[in-house]
């Protein structure tokens, strides 16, 4: 039933070569439980299946698949959700005279994160502000499914608290479907990073999670810049959580709000600087930035 | 950490088992509601209590209000996991005192990510 | 006549959609015993069930869901559901259980495809075929395949008989 720990560390090895994400013994059972159907396509044990990884190019390629390419979850890390509440929201709420607030969730699979965002949102704006969230993936099937706005049991288990799923959701025959209050809020659309992108308004936030591991140096620079082109001077790109640390270049300075790293565009040279110097002569909290 | 598994099913008491030693919990074991309260009764005092709705001899609904009558356990974390799936059976759930509810079926990384949001295990525990 | 047919519409109207039926057993069968396999639904063997788990729905709607399956399939379902080897001896007990925990979370999905409120039952594990109650009329039969065993999840809708009076006087 269970890897042995070699096998174990083969894979966990494997994923963290192509992907910089880490599987730790103490996470084995769950390298299990993704390994198993495709060991049971191939109809050989885990232990066998693992052993004719070791030599097949295209199963190492369906394994770091299985072990990345991850059914999404709501409020997936907690802690930038957390950030958007108590460190950016506060800060946006001191200067958007417009009342209105713009996030982009640039790869945002089937969903989970454009509504958890709106749900934030819902949570922590005042009642006479309003919200949009642009909600963009590369694959139409994704965009489709976040149109549709509609989760299986399964998928509503993931990480989603029980006093929002009653709050937000209604029940749709087998499924759940999200409110039309927050429906309005969310805008699909396909957006492939790698290209130029269509017209996009200014946002105040751009969620880019868990997308620049898989693009190399050179595109990851490009992708950085055309979405830079689409924040507001002090706005917010909050970056996936094995991604914080990469170097970005010096078109953006790091932040620290609570427990999250965040990213904000560094306008010159001299910005860059006076932006250092006044993050370490003031209070390093969000809500005291606003140059 | 200690969890008590609340179900009258020994295979999901297994299912729920397992994943919880991947998450560094141990587990004790009971039947229905009322094997649970004798549990606790007698000083069993787990961090969470994974509670299966429908149980013989007593539910997990009255197991849930039962234990919040009383001010010693109010530290203890409820948590349904039942095949109970309607919108108001999860309005009533919460109202009579569980803190999560996990709709059967479902994955180990659904567990992990409730006890995540609940603070019993550390962020991002599981990928 | 027609007034009876009406009263069937409307109890085929009232009742759980086949579509929603397979996709939620389908995801409780993958979540738990996806190892072997997806649950290929489609597939009407006219097989004979060794065994049949039911539960019953009642309240703003009646009925039951029932899951038939062969012995070798039930050990297969219990074995996967449990971790154990097939080396492993299982007891009827084991059996039972798995089943009626399948029984169980399909039932209750079920439940939560039609209007409330409603009261599910404890599953109940029988030998054989599964009887349903003359009053009750099937809506929703999903023939399956699962790790090469034939299998069945029903859906009867309609009170259960209030008595058994034609049971006991037909064994006399």
């Amino acid at each position: 039933m269970s890897l042995s720990s070699l096998a174990l560390a083969y894979v966990s090895d494997l994923v963290r070569r192509e992907t910089a994400m880490l599987y730790p013994p103490e996470k084995g059972y769950l390298v299990e439980s993704r390994l198993q159907p495709l060991a049971a396509e191939a109809g050989l044990s885990l232990e066998a299946y693992v052993g004719r990884v070791r030599r097949d190019a295209g199963e190492q390629a369906r394994v770091v698949d299985a072990l990345t390419i991850n059914e999404t979850s709501w409020f997936r890390d907690n802690t930038p959700f957390r950030a958007l509440a108590t460190g950016i929201v506060p800060g946006l709420l001191e200067h958007r005279a417009e009342r209105h607030v713009r996030v982009w969730s640039a790869a945002c699979s089937s969903g989970q994160e454009p509504y958890s965002i709106a749900m934030t949102l819902k949570e922590h704006l005042p009642h006479d502000w309003t919200a949009e969230i642009w909600a963009s993936d590369v694959s139409p099937t994704m965009v489709a499914r976040v149109a549709e706005a509609r989760y299986g049991q399964v998928e509503m288990n993931r990480g989603l608290p029980a006093t929002s799923l009653v709050k937000y959701f209604t029940r749709a025959g087998s499924d759940w479907e999200v409110v039309p209050e927050l429906r309005e809020m969310v805008r699909p659309q396909v957006v492939n990073l790698v290209r130029e992108l269509p017209p996009l308004p200014t946002f105040d936030v751009v969620m880019l999670r868990n997308v620049l591991i898989y693009f190399d140096l050179e595109v990851r620079r490009q992708v950085l810049h055309r979405v830079r082109a689409t924040l507001a001077p002090d706005g917010y790109l909050v970056l996936g959580s094995s991604e914080t640390a990469m170097d970005l270049g010096p078109e953006w300075v790091r932040e620290t709000c609570g427990r999250l790293q965040l990213h904000r565009p560094a306008c010159t040279t001299s910005d860059l600087l006076s932006a250092k110097q006044s993050a370490a002569a003031h209070d390093p909290t969000l809500t005291a930035t606003g140059s | 950490m200690h969890a008590l598994i609340i179900d009258d099913s020994r295979a999901m008491r297994l299912i729920l088992r397992r994943i919880l030693a991947g998450l560094g919990f141990g587990a004790t074991e009971a039947a229905n509601g009322r094997e649970a309260l004798d549990l606790l009764e007698v000083g069993l005092h787990p961090d969470l209590c994974l509670v299966d709705w429908n149980m013989p001899v007593m539910d997990g609904y009255d197991f849930v209000s039962e234990v919040r009558k009383v001010r010693e356990w109010r530290d203890i974390t409820l948590m349904m996991v039942t095949t109970e799936s309607e919108h108001a059976q999860i309005v009533k759930a919460l109202a009579a005192g569980a803190h999560e509810y996990v709709i059967k079926p479902f994955t180990a990384e659904a567990i992990a990510d409730k006890l995540e949001l609940l603070g019993l295990v550390q962020d991002g525990a599981l990928a | 006549m027609i007034l009876a047919m009406n009263g069937e519409q409307a109890l085929v109207a009232a009742s759980p959609k086949p579509t929603d039926v397979r996709k939620l057993t389908q995801e409780v069968w993958g979540t738990f015993l996806g190892e072997h396999g997806p649950l290929e639904v489609g597939t009407d063997l006219g097989f004979a069930p060794d065994w049949s788990a039911s539960v019953s729905v009642k309240g703003e709607w009646n009925g039951v869901v029932a899951l038939e399956m062969t012995t070798s399939g039930a050990q297969r379902l219990t074995r996967s559901m449990l971790g154990l080897e097939t080396s492993e001896e299982l007891v009827d007990g084991d059996l039972v259980d798995a089943i009626g925990e399948m029984v169980n979370m399909i039932g209750g999905n079920v439940k939560g495809l039609v209007r409330g409120p409603c009261r599910l039952s404890l599953p109940l594990v029988a030998a054989g075929r599964f009887a349903h109650g003359s009053g009750q009329r099937e809506v929703v039969r999903l023939g399956c395949t699962w790790a090469a065993e034939p299998l069945a999840i029903t859906v009867h809708a309609g009170r259960p008989a209030k008595s058994l009076t034609t049971r006991p006087l037909e064994a006399r």
